[in-house]
């Protein structure tokens, strides 16, 4: 088969897995304070696209919507985290699985009766024309995504190593008891994370959203990639989720073009299963000795 | 579901009490969800052809006017909702006739216990062909399932026709997973061998419910050479072939069946669906005084500006027609005695899409078009232009007017169906 079918299967798969290693970063983020993550993710993904579908339907532009968007999931983000994940927290149970779901079905049938059940478009003022890049097609919108991730990914980690405020988020994921001993609020810390794993979220959303359309099942098969991205990676790699991201969905499309696109999820889910056989705490996580 | 069949229940306790001076008729249908378009263009066709009947005082049943009741069922486009629809409708002792649904699954999961009980059913506008054809391999004797709906026999020949018209030679033939996609292909695939396979099919390609991304299948078509692709799917679906081809810099034109005019594809293609070919019952261009008036009244009544979809649309407000004028010629709300009348219309039905001279006529297992009521003559090649539906050439429009205002000739000498 020539390369250049390669190279733009691959080329168009790796861009796509950058949303689904946005996603994984958003349980990353949580996962680092509070050892919990939000499996209600994929709905707030969702609910900020419909939010910032709303934000632009009511006539504002590119520059503010986004913004607007990414604060939105903030909001929401904290309010998964206050009804959903504190007092399981406080009370040391593994409660938040089950909150967190229950939230992220709320949201769903929130959705399903603001903005309906169908499918729509999401307008942007990047181009979707194929730029030809190397004998590859690439269009401006799947360029923004990759931009738009890295951008996110880089100013939050940019926070977490040069501000105070970041400074002791790191503090609270090395060890909370100790953060609290030395002043700092693990309970802030834990809404921040949630805040900033929330607007992530909605980022994911804005970004994928002028490629698939808007609807309330947008995330349903996107959240399951995060996870496998999350779990493959570690869910502390940092920039491990990038990288196995990409690596899964040009797999994904590679598969899907070789094997039938029936097959497209196959290589996924083998890929997890031996990630869960060999390296249980991901390929670039870090091995961790739990005090039973 | 609670709520639902306390409805029914409250319906039919509400009945009772006026049996006597209404028509029960059920419009059924997918009114949310990726169908929802075709549901709910057809539910406010039927429902402005209600509002006419009704303005005008009802339908003259015996030596008495009545007035419509509207029962009116939302079956999700799932086929469970729709069995369960079926068996409630069924089970209403005083309806008159069904009319509806736009899914051929929900017509396969549904319509059995319709027609056990004999209830008058006239399909529309879903197209598949197993909803028919169930019935004559079951070799039922007696059908009260009706079809008012290009069905995809005829689609699939026009679509064919189209792209050996257009010159071209090499198509990929495309589809989704559905029971709708699978038989799709399947009529195409025959119709290219029927019409002399004059197309080769250079691959064959197939997506799911959902799916977004068309690229592996698109670039396969691509690099075997496709020079149009003929497709058989759902709005959602075959808008993001459209992008998908865009993407990769494909200039194929797709042809398929009707769901290609669904405003869930006009919208999600944007101006990537232009081109784009499929046959349609009706456009929604005022050709003719009383399209021009079917087209200003659904305008004014639902408040848009363009039709979801326009064939489901007409096609809902000429059964709705064809059905009271079985009433009328019954003289009775009993739905077996309208079953009779309706396969023996006696007075022509002036309809939007055309005049309807003997739609039906007595089920003859062998034979499905007896149950169905359109022919290759109403149906023209629709194309998206700009977000609208255009006719796709322009010597059918200047038919489609002559034959809206000619009487269709009456069926004479049964046109076999394969």
């Amino acid at each position: 088969m020539n390369a250049q079918i390669i190279g733009q299967m691959a080329v168009s798969g790796a861009l796509m897995g950058l949303v689904y290693a946005l996603i994984a970063y958003g349980f990353q983020l949580t996962f680092a304070t509070s050892k919990s993550i939000n499996f209600g993710q994929g709905e707030l993904v969702m609910i900020s696209a419909f939010f910032s579908l709303t934000l632009t339907n009511l006539g504002f532009p590119y520059w503010a919507m986004v913004p607007g968007g990414l604060l939105f999931g903030a909001l929401m983000g904290l309010v998964v985290e206050r009804a959903g994940v504190r007092l399981a927290l406080e009370q040391k149970s593994e409660g938040w699985i089950l909150l967190s779901i229950i939230i992220g079905l709320f949201f769903f049938s929130a959705a399903e009766n603001i903005w309906g059940r169908d499918d729509r478009p999401f307008p942007t003022p990047i181009s979707a024309d194929p730029i030809h890049i190397l004998g590859v097609d690439v269009t401006r919108l799947e360029l923004s995504v990759a931009v738009g991730v890295f951008a996110i990914m880089g100013l939050i980690e940019l926070f977490k190593r040069r501000t105070l405020l970041g400074k002791a988020f790191e503090a609270v994921s090395a060890d909370r008891d100790a953060a609290e001993l030395m002043g700092i609020s693990s309970t802030r810390t834990v809404m921040l994370s949630y805040g900033l794993s929330g607007s992530v979220a909605a980022l994911a959303g804005i970004l994928v959203s002028p490629i698939t359309t808007v609807g309330p099942t947008m995330a349903s098969a996107l959240i399951l990639k995060a996870f496998s991205v999350a779990v493959v990676a570690g869910l502390d790699s940092g920039f491990g989720v990038v990288l196995v991201g990409m690596f899964l969905g040009a797999l994904e499309s590679l598969a899907s073009f070789y094997l039938g696109s029936g097959w497209r999820e196959a290589p996924g889910l083998i890929l997890l299963i031996l990630a869960l056989a060999l390296r249980p705490n991901g390929v670039f996580g870090k091995a961790t000795i739990r005090k039973v | 579901m609670f709520r639902q069949t306390l409805c029914g229940l409250l319906l039919v306790a509400a009945s009772g009490a006026q049996a006597a001076d209404t028509v029960k008729i059920a419009l059924t249908g997918p009114f949310s969800g990726g169908s929802a378009p075709m549901g709910t263009s057809a539910r406010d066709g039927s429902k402005l052809a209600i509002a006419e009947i009704n303005a005008a005082g009802g339908i003259q049943v015996g030596n008495k006017k009545m007035k419509i009741e509207i029962i009116e069922r939302d079956d999700e486009a799932k086929n469970e909702r729709g069995a369960l629809i079926a068996q409630e409708l069924a089970a209403m002792s005083d309806l008159s006739g069904v009319i509806g649904t736009v899914n051929t699954g929900v017509c396969l999961a549904g319509d059995k216990h319709l027609q056990e009980k004999g209830i008058t059913k006239i399909i529309c506008p879903a197209a598949g062909s197993a909803s028919m054809t169930q019935w004559s391999k079951a070799g039922v004797k007696d059908n009260s399932i009706f079809r008012f709906a290009a069905y995809d026999g005829i689609q699939a020949a026009m679509v064919v026709e189209e792209a050996i018209n257009r010159k071209f030679t090499k198509v990929a033939v495309v589809f989704d997973s559905t029971n709708y996609g699978v038989s799709g292909r399947d009529d195409m695939l025959e119709q290219i061998k029927k019409q002399g396979n004059k197309l080769t099919v250079v691959a064959q390609e197939k997506f799911n419910i959902g799916d977004k991304d068309m690229t592996a299948q698109l670039l396969r078509a691509k690099s075997a050479g496709a020079e149009a692709i003929l497709i058989w799917a759902i709005g959602p679906e075959l808008a993001a072939v459209s992008n998908g081809e865009a993407k990769i810099g494909m200039k194929a034109p797709l042809i398929g069946g009707w769901t290609l005019s669904m405003s869930n594809y006009i919208d999600n293609a944007g101006k990537n669906g232009n081109g784009t070919l499929m046959p349609q019952t009706f456009i929604e261009e005022a050709i003719t005084p009383k399209a021009k008036s079917f087209i200003d009244g659904y305008h004014k009544a639902y408040k848009v500006d363009r039709i979801p979809s326009a064939v489901a649309a007409a096609q809902g407000y000429d059964a709705l027609y064809i059905l009271a004028a079985a009433v009328k010629q019954a003289g009775s709300t009993d739905t077996k005695k309208i079953k009779e009348a309706l396969e023996d219309l006696k007075e022509p039905v002036k309809g939007v899409i055309a005049t309807w001279s003997h739609p039906y006529t007595k089920w003859d297992p062998a034979d499905v078009t007896s149950h169905e009521a359109f022919r290759r003559e109403q149906v023209v090649m629709g194309m998206v232009k700009d977000g609208r539906v255009v006719f796709g050439n322009d010597a059918d429009r200047a038919r489609l007017i002559k034959s809206a205002t000619s009487v269709t000739p009456a069926k004479t000498g049964k046109t076999k169906k394969k």
